[in-house]
C-alpha cells in the first residue's frame, strides 16, 4: 500500500493541530439552493478573503489568524449539494445513516434519546452543513460567521441554529476538570502545545483517510472520487449537556458514604488532606478524591497514577508531566481505577482484553464548553455542556467502538465489564456502579445517573481543501 | 412427490413471490442492545457455500482449514473477546461458528487485523462469492460480506422482530418472507453462564485473560 505524502495546505485545519482559540461559533445549516451553496464553497476556497472568509487549511502559520473557518457536511448535506449516488454510496454506512440512527449503539437512549435532542437536530436529514468559526475573541467569531452567511447569500442556506462555545477560566469543563491535556501526537507533525508523551506517535490514518492506520496493514476505504475522499476526516459532532449540580451533589453523597466505610483510612490516610494546597476538610478532600477517581485525574489535571493521594504533591507534577504516564505501573487500578474515564477511553499501555486495540481507537477532541460557568457555591440553572468535536478516520472503528465497547460496556477489562463510564456513560440510577479498588478490596459507588446527556449531534465529513473544491465544482 | 403436494408447493411459491413484491419486509440485521449483558456472548454463524460441493471439493476445504487452523486459533486467542469458534462442513458449506463479546464489527475488524491474511488464504478460490481480497485493505467491504453470510438470528420473541406489525395474524406472512430472504437462520441459543464476558470467565477460572 503506497502512502500519500502529507500536504498540510490541502487539509482542513484543526485536525492535526488545534487552533487553541478560546471561542467558537458553529452555524448549523440546511442547503436551500445547491448552486448557491456550491458557489459559496468555491468562494470560501478561492483565496479571495474579501469575497468570503476562507476555509482554514492546516498549513503552519507565522501569525495566528484572529478567526479560522471549517466546514463539515452530513451525508444528507453531500446529497443536497448534488453529489452523485455512486459517490454517496462509497461513504461508510454509519456516516450515511447518521448519528441519530446510531443512538442505541452510542448509548443515546432514555433522556439522551434523539426525541429529547434540541429541535435543530431532531430532523437529522435537514442538517446539511456545520460551519465552525474559531477565534480568540467572541466578537471576531460573530463577525466572521456573519460574513460567511452574507457571502453565501440568503439563497444558499437556511440557518437552523447558532451554537456558541467558549473556554472556561482555567481551561476547564463544567465539572471543574481541566481539559485539553491529552491528544494524539502525529508522526511528522509538530504541534507547539504538545506535551511530552510516552505513548508511541500516532499514525496519520487515525484521522486522515488514505494514510496508514494504527492497525497493521488496515486502511479505511476512501470515499470516491479520490479528490473528494483522500485526506478527509470524520467528525462526530455532539452537543453534550453536563448536569453539573447533580454531579456536585453526587460527590457530596459519595464522600458521606466513604466516610462511613471501613476502608476510608486506607483509601485516604488520615491527615493527607492537610498536606494539600490549600488544605481541605476530610469530607471535602474525599469529594475531590471521588471526582479524581471518576476522571482518572484530579480536577487540576494531575494524573492519579503520578499522584494518587494529592492534587498538589510535593514535588509538584509540572505541566510537562501531565500527559507523560502510562497505566502499566498500576495494573490493579489502585491509583487510577480501571473504570475511570481517562483509562476507559485511552488505556495507553494497560493490559486490555482486545489486545490489538490499545492504540487503534484513539480520537482527536476539539470541543469547547457552552453555557454559563457553573459555580457550586452559587449554582445557577443550565443548560451548559460541551460542543464536542471528536475527529477520526473511521467513525465505526474508533468513535463508535469507543462508545459501545469501552465507555458503555467496559469490555476492555473483566473487572469493569458490565459497567458504564461514571462521567460520560449512559448510566441509570438503578444499575450504575463505579468500583474504586482499595488495597485488596474495593469501595463501590452506586446510584448515579447520567451526568452527561446528549442533546444533539451529527456525523460530519470534513473534506480536504481539494475535496471542498470538488464539491464546489460539481454541476459545472 | 405426488401431484397434490407439487401443486401446493407451486402455489406457495407464487404466493411468496406475490407477498415479496407487494409488501417486502424490512428487518434490521442485528439490533443493538443497551443492557450490558445483552452485548456479551453474541453469535456469528458464517455460512460460506463451496464452489465445488463434491466430495473432492469438500476434501479441499478440509485440507485448507487444517493447513491454517493453528494460525486461526492463535489469532482468535489474541482477539481476546472470543468464547468459542469452530469450523464445520455442513452439506456444501464451509461454516465458521463463534461466540464473542461486544460489537460485531469490532470483532470482525480485530479478526481481520490479526489474521486477515490467513482468512484470505483459507477461503480464496474455495467459496462462492469470496470476500474482497486482501480483506485488510477492504475492512468495511469485508464486514459487509460477513454480514451477508452470517445466519439471520431469530429471537425467541418473534413479535420483537416486527414491532411495527400491529396485527399479529400477519406474523405468519412476515416470518415466511423473512425465511424467503434468509436461507440460514439461528433459532435460539443457550448459555450456561449468561452475562459474563470471556475475560471474566478466564479471570474467574484462573486463566490468563
Amino acid at each position: 500500500m503506497s502512502t500519500p505524502a502529507l500536504d498540510e495546505h490541502n487539509l482542513q485545519g484543526n485536525i492535526l493541530r488545534g487552533y487553541a482559540h478560546d471561542n467558537v461559533r458553529h452555524l448549523v445549516l440546511s442547503v436551500r439552493d445547491a448552486t448557491a451553496a456550491r458557489a459559496w464553497l468555491a468562494m470560501a476556497t478561492s483565496g479571495d478573503a474579501a469575497r468570503s472568509p476562507q476555509i482554514t487549511s492546516a498549513a503552519p502559520w507565522d501569525d495566528k489568524p484572529s478567526t479560522c473557518v471549517n466546514v463539515g457536511l452530513t451525508h444528507a448535506g453531500l446529497a443536497s449539494l448534488g453529489l452523485p449516488a455512486t459517490a454517496l454510496a462509497s461513504f461508510p454506512h454509519e456516516f450515511a445513516h447518521g448519528m441519530a440512527s446510531r443512538a442505541v449503539k452510542l448509548g443515546d437512549t432514555g433522556p439522551s434519546a434523539p426525541e429529547h435532542w434540541y429541535p435543530e437536530w431532531r430532523s437529522s436529514d435537514d442538517v446539511h452543513l456545520v460551519v465552525s468559526v474559531h477565534g480568540d475573541d467572541r466578537r471576531a467569531c460573530e463577525g466572521t460567521a456573519a460574513r460567511v452567511l452574507a457571502a453565501a447569500g440568503e439563497r444558499a442556506f437556511s440557518l437552523r441554529a447558532t451554537l456558541d462555545g467558549a473556554m472556561l477560566p482555567g481551561d476547564q469543563v463544567h465539572f471543574g476538570y481541566r481539559d485539553n491535556i491529552a491528544q494524539p501526537h502525529f508522526a511528522g507533525v509538530r504541534d507547539p502545545v504538545d506535551r511530552p508523551d510516552r505513548q508511541p506517535l500516532t499514525e496519520l490514518g487515525t484521522v486522515l483517510l488514505g494514510h496508514a492506520t494504527p492497525l497493521e496493514n488496515v486502511r479505511w476505504e476512501i470515499p470516491q472520487p479520490q479528490a473528494l475522499g483522500l485526506d478527509g476526516c470524520f467528525n462526530a459532532f455532539r452537543v453534550l449537556e453536563q448536569q453539573a449540580a447533580e454531579f456536585e451533589d453526587y460527590l457530596s453523597a459519595s464522600a458521606d458514604q466513604i466516610l462511613a466505610d471501613p476502608l476510608v483510612d486506607e483509601l485516604l490516610p488520615p491527615g493527607t488532606e492537610s498536606t494539600w494546597d490549600p488544605p481541605l476538610s476530610r469530607r471535602d478532600a474525599l469529594r475531590e478524591l471521588v471526582a479524581a477517581k471518576m476522571m482518572g485525574r484530579w480536577r487540576n489535571g494531575v494524573p492519579l497514577v503520578l499522584s494518587p493521594l494529592s492534587p498538589t504533591p510535593n514535588p509538584a507534577v509540572g505541566p510537562s508531566q501531565l500527559n507523560d504516564f502510562g497505566f502499566a505501573s498500576d495494573p490493579d487500578g489502585l491509583a487510577c481505577p480501571m473504570a475511570s474515564h481517562v483509562r476507559r477511553s485511552n488505556p495507553r499501555d494497560a493490559r486490555i482484553v482486545q489486545r490489538s486495540t490499545n492504540r487503534s481507537r484513539r480520537i482527536v477532541r476539539r470541543g469547547l464548553p457552552y453555557g454559563a460557568a457553573f459555580d457550586p457555591d452559587q449554582p445557577t440553572p443550565g443548560p451548559r455542556g460541551l460542543l464536542g468535536v471528536f475527529l477520526c478516520a473511521s467513525l465505526i472503528a474508533q468513535f463508535e467502538a469507543l462508545q459501545y465497547d469501552w465507555i458503555n460496556l467496559g469490555l476492555q477489562d473483566p473487572r469493569i465489564t458490565g459497567t458504564n463510564d461514571p462521567l460520560t456513560g449512559n448510566n441509570d440510577e438503578c444499575y450504575s456502579a463505579f468500583t474504586i479498588p482499595v488495597g485488596t478490596s474495593s469501595i463501590v459507588l452506586r446510584g448515579f445517573p447520567s451526568f452527561v446527556l446528549t442533546r444533539g449531534g451529527a456525523y460530519l465529513f470534513l473534506p480536504s481543501m481539494s475535496g471542498v473544491r470538488h464539491l464546489a465544482g460539481m454541476g459545472r | 412427490m405426488n401431484v397434490k403436494a407439487w401443486v401446493t408447493q407451486l402455489v406457495q411459491r407464487l404466493l411468496v413471490t406475490y407477498w415479496r413484491r407487494r409488501a417486502p419486509i424490512a428487518v434490521a440485521h442485528t439490533p443493538w442492545k443497551t443492557a450490558p449483558a445483552d452485548n456479551l456472548q453474541l453469535t456469528m454463524n458464517l455460512v460460506m457455500p463451496l464452489t465445488d460441493q463434491t466430495a473432492v471439493g469438500r476434501a479441499k476445504a478440509v485440507k485448507a482449514v487444517a493447513a491454517n487452523i493453528d494460525q486461526l486459533f492463535s489469532g482468535l486467542n489474541n482477539v481476546g473477546t472470543v468464547h468459542t469458534a469452530r469450523f464445520d462442513l455442513i452439506g456444501g458449506n464451509l461454516c465458521m461458528f463463534s461466540v464473542f463479546d461486544g460489537d460485531f464489527t469490532n470483532y470482525i475488524r480485530d479478526f481481520i487485523c490479526l489474521f486477515g491474511n490467513v482468512f484470505d488464504a483459507l477461503v480464496g478460490g474455495l467459496v462462492v462469492d469470496p470476500p474482497p481480497c486482501p480483506c485488510s485493505e477492504h475492512p468495511e467491504a469485508f464486514i459487509d460480506w460477513v454480514i451477508r453470510h452470517d445466519a439471520f438470528q431469530i429471537p425467541g420473541d418473534l413479535t420483537s422482530l416486527f414491532p411495527q406489525e400491529a396485527n399479529l395474524e400477519n406474523l405468519g406472512r412476515d416470518l415466511v418472507l423473512l425465511l424467503d430472504q434468509n436461507d440460514n437462520v439461528q433459532l435460539g441459543r443457550y448459555s450456561g453462564y449468561p452475562g459474563m464476558s470471556v475475560a471474566q470467565i478466564r479471570q474467574a477460572t484462573g486463566v490468563e485473560w
